[in-house]
């Protein structure tokens, strides 16, 4: 039996061929909705006050993880249940953590490339000034394994293809839409931005707009990491319970 | 030395009254070729799928090599090849990739995993299609590589779940040969859940037949078609478009169009001779001691 970064590389390996030829549309479809909402937000509605173009362009990377992490893994997640891949991996020697880990993390290396043309684009169209924090390293990886473990969740539960979308969504829909996100937080009332509290989405997009324009926020960036983590822990053990495998 | 011991096992699905698997009790010796034989939804699938561990008993034990399965989550996995039914799961990997990862995950180097993927493609005959992925290749295609992914790393025991499904005649024979002599050269212990029981009677050492998520028969096929010594096995060869009119009340069983079995009792052998050799539609005939086919026939009942 191979030890458990092995499985991880080659698990890893397997779920990145799944997107051997569909990567490049993948991307572009995960850029197409942030880039145009960037679009409209910024050169149609006008507003030019840099913390509100500041909270657009963050906002909308988080949009883009948003569409990685939960639409399209929930989708996957669905999938393996009902083609077999999952009875395939549960009859080969890995434990069932190194499959989940392996496809969060295609799922992660999956985003980058939309999270890189989002913030691209996005700049050079809101001609805002990067400052790039190195925390970066650590901020988009937990903001996607942490969206990817409520993608997994939704995967796993819907009883078919169809709710699977619809929940994913939803609740990327709503995730996104609540809180501030994409708007400063002064322009919520008080009860949404208190409940945005519970969000991962608050505290993705807080902990962006500080690694990648540099702006103070209200939630300081060790508790967006603390909190991104614990969430990403807590989903991901929630996955590993609720999976069907080896005979649940 | 026991490969598998399973005791009473019996499995509900959710929201069924009736059990998959109804109080199942079987013994499979290690070097062993074991048919697993019976009808659609007798139960055949859901009895491995519980021996590789992929699924948990309602009540009952699966003990591999004296162990229960159940007692580690990996331990099964780390003895069994499993094929199931449904073909080969990972659509987007090439047939190399597909072998190379099973043999590596399955524990050996990556330069033997190489060397391993490259005697499965010469073993499968799969050097034309190795670089294809299985979204690429045709049903049987499918079941060749899934075989051979199963196959990888040699495992102890191969459990295969209808693994001639989609295949062409020529590649079904080329199957039997290559499944003989994994279990006679490396004393791979096979169990083998099949519908063709006509083909498997050629390799299978034991059987057992299952019927409406029970055991019905187990033993040799040899022990078991004693049950029929006095039947013969009758085979009719016709025009798919003029069946023949037979002599008796025996209602055949329809291999493929133009194509009957039967089985008659053997003191009604030559009024049967007689009025096939005498009916312009039928173009060949041929009689023998009863099959597995039959006995399994006769226990389950025509499709």
């Amino acid at each position: 039996m191979q030890p458990l970064h092995v499985q991880l590389f080659d698990l890893t390996l397997i779920q990145l061929t799944n997107w051997r030829w569909s990567w490049r549309a993948s991307v572009i479809v995960s850029v197409i909705a942030p880039v145009f909402m960037i679009v409209v937000l910024s050169v149609f509605a006008g507003d030019d006050n840099p913390e509100v173009l500041g909270y657009v362009l963050t906002g909308n990377m988080v949009l883009t993880l948003l569409m990685e992490g939960v639409n399209k893994v929930s989708g996957h997640f669905m999938f393996i249940r009902t083609n077999g891949t999952l009875d395939y991996f549960a009859s080969l020697p890995v434990y069932r953590i190194s499959i989940i880990l392996a496809t969060v993390g295609a799922f992660l290396v999956l985003s980058l490339p939309a999270v890189i043309a989002t913030l691209a684009i996005g700049t050079a169209i809101l001609g805002l000034p990067l400052n790039i924090n190195p925390m970066i390293i650590v901020v988009v990886p937990l903001i996607s394994i942490s969206l990817s473990g409520l993608g997994a969740i939704i995967g796993l539960l819907a009883r078919n293809p169809a709710e699977t979308s619809s929940f994913g969504l939803l609740i990327s829909m709503f995730l996104f839409g609540f809180g501030p996100v994409l708007y400063p937080v002064d322009r919520f009332p008080e009860i949404i931005s208190t409940l945005s509290l519970l969000s991962p989405a608050t505290y993705a997009a807080s902990a962006l707009r500080q690694v990648v324009l540099g702006m103070p926020d209200r939630i300081p960036l060790t508790v967006d990491i603390a909190v991104l983590a614990g969430i990403a822990v807590v989903l991901l053990w929630v996955v590993n319970s609720r999976i069907e495998w080896r005979g649940r | 030395m026991t490969a598998y011991e399973i005791n009473h096992l019996t499995r509900y699905y959710p929201n069924q009254s009736q059990p998959a698997n109804d109080d199942i009790s079987l013994v499979i010796e290690e070097g062993e070729f074991f048919g697993l034989l019976g009808d659609n939804g007798a139960g055949k699938t859901t009895l491995v799928k519980q021996m590789a561990n992929l699924l948990k008993p309602s009540s009952g034990q699966v003990s591999l090599f004296g162990k229960l399965v159940s007692d580690s989550p990996l331990y099964a996995s780390q003895h069994i090849g499993y094929m199931p039914q449904s073909g080969m799961a990972l659509n987007n990997v090439t047939v190399d990739e597909a072998l190379y990862f099973a043999a590596h995950l399955r524990g050996w180097s990556r330069a033997d995993a190489r060397q391993e993927r490259d005697r499965l493609v010469d073993l499968l005959q799969l050097g034309e299609v190795r670089k294809r992925t299985m979204f690429q290749m045709s049903g049987g295609q499918k079941r060749l590589v899934a075989l051979a992914t199963c196959m990888a790393a040699r495992p102890p025991i191969m459990i295969l779940d209808e693994p001639t499904n989609d295949l062409a005649p020529q590649t079904r024979i080329r199957v039997w040969d290559i499944l003989r002599e994994a279990n006679a050269n490396d004393g791979t212990t096979v169990i083998l859940v099949t519908h063709n029981v006509l083909e498997a009677e050629k390799v299978i050492q034991r059987v057992a037949i299952m019927k409406d998520g029970k055991v019905i028969a187990k033993g040799r096929p040899g022990a078991l078609k004693a049950q029929l010594s006095r039947q013969l096995h009758l085979e009719v060869i016709f025009s798919p478009n003029i069946p023949p009119t037979l002599p008796g009340s025996v209602k055949p069983h329809q291999i493929s169009p133009g194509r009957w079995h039967l089985l008659i009792e053997r003191d009604e052998a030559a009024t049967y001779i007689n009025s096939l050799s005498h009916d312009l539609a039928v173009e060949d005939f041929r009689l023998s001691t009863a099959t597995l086919e039959d006995l399994y026939l006769s226990m389950v009942g025509p499709a």
